[in-house]
């Protein structure tokens, strides 16, 4: 007996000490401050981020020209102590600091930016983000000529980017861009080490590519206010302040762990008996009770404030009956948002009938939308010939799995129709990357989705609906539309411009309806203000973990 | 036995390569894109990407693979965490699943064979009905519920355990015990028929005759022989508790690799997916073939031929 089962014993224990030694090894520590993510880091390459919760990471370990202010998220100097714009404002000339460090304690130069800016715009880098590069003279064009032609393509001193001195860094613009400057304090715009970058580069098949390791401890060299020490995958990363770092002082967290655990209870759990210091979202499932108990004086912890983010339905254009304009109207007339977001989300997102999420942006007047009226809504339908919805087969409505709340929206918004309209849905709720696939490929009458404001400008919501635009779900197409667009880019008067803008919104909203606006999103953070300091929930949901700290 | 090692090693071979190229054929037929995402990026990025990984052309692929992995001992970059290689990423989630699963196989082990023997000397009797019924529950409980209760009950009304995460012991302790209560019932289910069968055979009646005292009978001569079948259920559970502990890891935010296989099948990470299900397969296999050998080692009846 003991013989035979001695030795299953030893090998599961063996087994299990040697594996809890090699995958455990974290020392807790009591001055670190835990933060943990939504979801998990995707990638630490500041060229490729997409996602907020890598560039949350990367905006603390790295810093660009610009960096956003506590607060405000206002751009204000970063590695570029000044900067002068000329007057046909395509010019810019930013001036580095002499003091500016990698973690490494080497210079950062102009030469830094020059080497990541011209590695962003290569195609098989896979930057999600380099259509915000458009905006620099000649980078569309650089872009598209290694794309078509790999071996024959355009010289990169083809495009707006130039260092002439070590301190200076001169870009050139296609046409003014009154956000250029917050630009450069969004992660793609960040410089990386050129000098350490090149110990990593490996050529495969003729195309130069960079060994992932190095955006590992202890190869990753940033210039920002932390510096990465350790990244265990799936666990955490920790972050110490980069002793280089010339406004040091400002950085008052010794030792910052950024987790993401894969179920938000388990995450909430994990707040609630303090080994997670400060939450960066709140848990789905239990928002309404969350929200409910801060009402009521409850709790302290819960701060949740809209955000720059929209949910909406996108109707498919090109598909059956939602080619008909009046169609598409009358499924937006007959949503009653109030009662969805007051019944089914029962959260404090805003209903709204526009895209833009209202007072984000500082001079832009967003356009009346239209509300619930369901009285018009029939007589457009009858209009367009379905009297009483008869003629029109049932809509597919996309949704994606995996969220309760998505379901139950659709089951409202399809009995609004139904009851309004006899418009019938079927729901057809689909795995994360089928739905996308089918999102994109508009294979749907109806899709559900939402998106989040990249920079302080209403052509982030847009130019979602310009003709090929790649994240034009709709497929809505309309040269009217387009052709406003075209002439707000090249607008140089702020004002006018975004008085154009507005006009633009207005025909999505008003007119055409590729879209229907649902609510402003809410989004917020749980963490106890009388021990933490130095978050300032704002309407970008972007926490600065520079100024992260103890109170 | 060196014969038989051989044999099973050039089976195994063949078993790898069918699971492969199931794998990479069903992933190439299932829907959904690996770089469509929420922000769509330029359709020029998305060419750029399928040709770095290969993914145009996928009966190159199929045989291209093979070869990298053999050649390079590489398994090839991941696309949905891009700073890591597939390799990377098992050799930091497959000991977290590991260390995980040998603590709740040894606990299901010792205790399941220690109700499993209480359960065949008081057959019939209350112990045994209670025993019986317990793991009865223990198998037909799906272990979500369980472990929601456990985390209800541990850290949730009261705070004795810590609800989850990966570092010190105390934090193992709740998804130990959802992951291993299953195994535990079963090797209590079968430790009670083998040592029943092996009490009723004439060795024991023997033993008795002689007048060696019932707790010598029981551990000298009836628990050697009973806990053969659980030597040999061993292999398959050690493989089933590593490859079917996803459920556990997202309950208790353990950052193994069962929870990673899940999120890469979603997310058509087909690198990732083949990476992990070849380990898988090997695992299966070895310990699988473990069993064999250790059972022929500790029963001289088994006789083990090429």
């Amino acid at each position: 007996m003991r013989k035979t089962l001695l030795m299953p014993t030893i090998i599961l224990l063996g087994v299990f000490l040697i594996c809890f030694w090699i995958s455990a090894g974290a020392v807790q520590s009591h001055d670190a401050i835990v933060f943990c993510q939504e979801r998990q880091i995707h990638t630490i390459d500041p060229a490729k981020m997409t996602y907020l919760q890598d560039i949350q990471v990367a905006e603390g370990l790295w810093e660009g020209l610009l960096q956003f202010a506590p607060g405000t998220l206002k751009p204000i100097a970063g590695v570029a102590r000044s900067w002068t714009i000329s007057k046909n404002r395509l010019k810019y000339v930013f001036h580095l600091k002499r003091n500016a460090r990698w973690s490494n304690g080497q210079r950062v130069t102009s030469r830094d930016f020059v080497f990541e800016w011209k590695r962003v715009l290569q195609p098989h880098t896979g930057a999600g983000y380099v259509f915000l590069y458009f905006h620099i003279a000649g980078a569309e064009k650089y872009f598209n000529s290694l794309s078509r032609h790999p071996h024959h393509h355009l010289a990169f001193s083809s495009v707006g980017i130039k260092a002439p001195s070590p301190q200076e860094l001169i870009v050139t613009l296609n046409r003014p861009c009154s956000y250029f400057l917050d630009l450069m304090a969004f992660p793609p715009f960040f410089p990386l080490d050129r000098r350490v970058m090149e110990q990593y580069k490996a050529v495969t098949d003729g195309v130069t590519g960079y060994n992932p390791i190095w955006t590992r401890p202890p190869h990753l060299i940033s210039n920002g206010a932390y510096k990465l020490l350790r990244w265990r995958f799936h666990q955490f990363l920790e972050l110490v302040p980069n002793p280089y770092y010339d406004q040091r002082t400002q950085v008052k967290c010794r030792q910052l762990k950024v987790v993401s655990y894969e179920d938000a209870t388990a995450a909430f759990l994990a707040y609630r008996s303090g080994v997670i210091n400060v939450l960066g979202f709140i848990p789905n499932s239990l928002g309404p009770a969350l929200v409910r108990e801060a009402r009521d004086g409850l709790r302290h912890d819960v701060h949740i404030r809209p955000v720059f983010g929209t949910a909406f339905l996108n109707l498919n254009c090109q598909r059956g009956v939602l080619k008909n304009r009046l169609v598409r109207e009358a499924l937006s007339l007959a949503i009653n948002r109030h009662a969805l977001v007051k019944n089914v989300l029962r959260m404090p997102d805003v209903p709204v009938h526009v895209l833009v999420p209202p007072n984000t942006i500082a001079g832009y007047h967003s356009p009346h939308g239209m509300g619930f009226d369901p009285k018009l809504a029939r007589a457009l339908l009858r209009r367009a010939g379905y009297p009483g919805g008869r003629g029109i087969p049932p809509l597919k409505y996309l949704t994606v799995a995996q969220a309760p709340v998505a379901a139950r929206m659709a089951e409202a918004i399809g009995e609004m129709w139904r009851k309004e309209l006899g418009v019938q849905i079927v729901i057809d709720s689909e795995e994360g990357k089928i739905y996308q696939e089918d999102r994109v490929h508009g294979n749907f009458d109806v899709s559900d989705s939402g998106w989040y404001g990249d920079y302080p400008d209403p052509s982030t919501w847009l130019d979602l609906f310009l003709t090929g635009n790649p994240n034009n779900d709709s497929h809505f197409s309309s040269s009217t539309y387009d052709a406003m667009l075209r002439r707000a880019s090249l607008e140089r008067n702020s004002h006018r411009r975004l008085a154009l803008l507005s006009r633009a919104e207005a025909l999505l909203v008003n007119k055409d309806f590729p879209v229907v606006p649902l609510y402003q999103l809410a989004d917020g953070m749980i963490y106890n203000r009388a021990s933490i300091a130095g978050i300032a929930p704002n309407f970008r949901m972007m926490t600065l973990l520079k100024y992260i700290r103890y109170r | 036995m060196l014969r038989f090692i051989v044999h099973r090693l050039l089976q195994s071979v063949l078993v790898l390569w069918l699971v492969y190229t199931c794998t990479f054929w069903l992933l190439m037929a299932a829907p959904g894109d690996p770089f469509v995402g929420r922000k769509q990026p330029p359709p020029a990025i998305i060419a750029a990407l399928k040709a770095r990984y290969g993914l145009n052309d996928p009966v190159r692929a199929y045989w291209r693979y093979p070869e990298v992995v053999l050649l390079h001992g590489d398994l090839g970059p991941t696309i949905s965490y891009s700073n890591w290689s597939v390799a990377a990423v098992i050799k930091n989630t497959l000991p977290v699943s590991m260390a995980l699963g040998a603590l709740a196989l040894a606990f299901a082990l010792w205790l399941g064979v220690a109700a499993g023997l209480i359960g065949a000397v008081f057959k019939g009797r209350w112990i045994d009905r209670v025993l019986t019924t317990g793991c009865l529950a223990a198998i037909s409980i799906p272990n979500f519920i369980f472990g929601s209760v456990l985390l209800i009950l541990f850290a949730v009304d009261t705070t004795v355990l810590p609800s989850g995460g990966w570092g010190s012991f105390r934090q193992l302790i709740l998804p130990a015990a959802t992951l291993g209560v299953t195994y535990w019932a079963i090797l209590a289910r079968l430790m009670r028929e083998s040592t029943w069968d092996v009490l009723q055979s004439d060795y024991i009646r023997t033993a008795r005759a002689k007048g060696n005292s019932p707790v010598r009978i029981l551990s000298r001569h009836a628990a050697p022989n009973a806990s053969l079948p659980i030597l040999a259920f061993l292999g398959p559970a050690a493989a089933g508790i590593l490859t079917g502990s996803f459920v556990v890891e997202k309950l208790f935010a353990v950052p193994g690799m069962g929870y990673v296989f899940v999120n890469a099948c979603l997310n058509k990470d087909i690198p990732l997916v083949l990476g992990i299900t070849m380990v898988y397969t090997v695992i299966l296999v070895m310990m699988n073939m473990l069993a064999d050998v250790a059972c022929a080692m500790a029963d001289p009846r088994i006789a083990i031929n090429g």
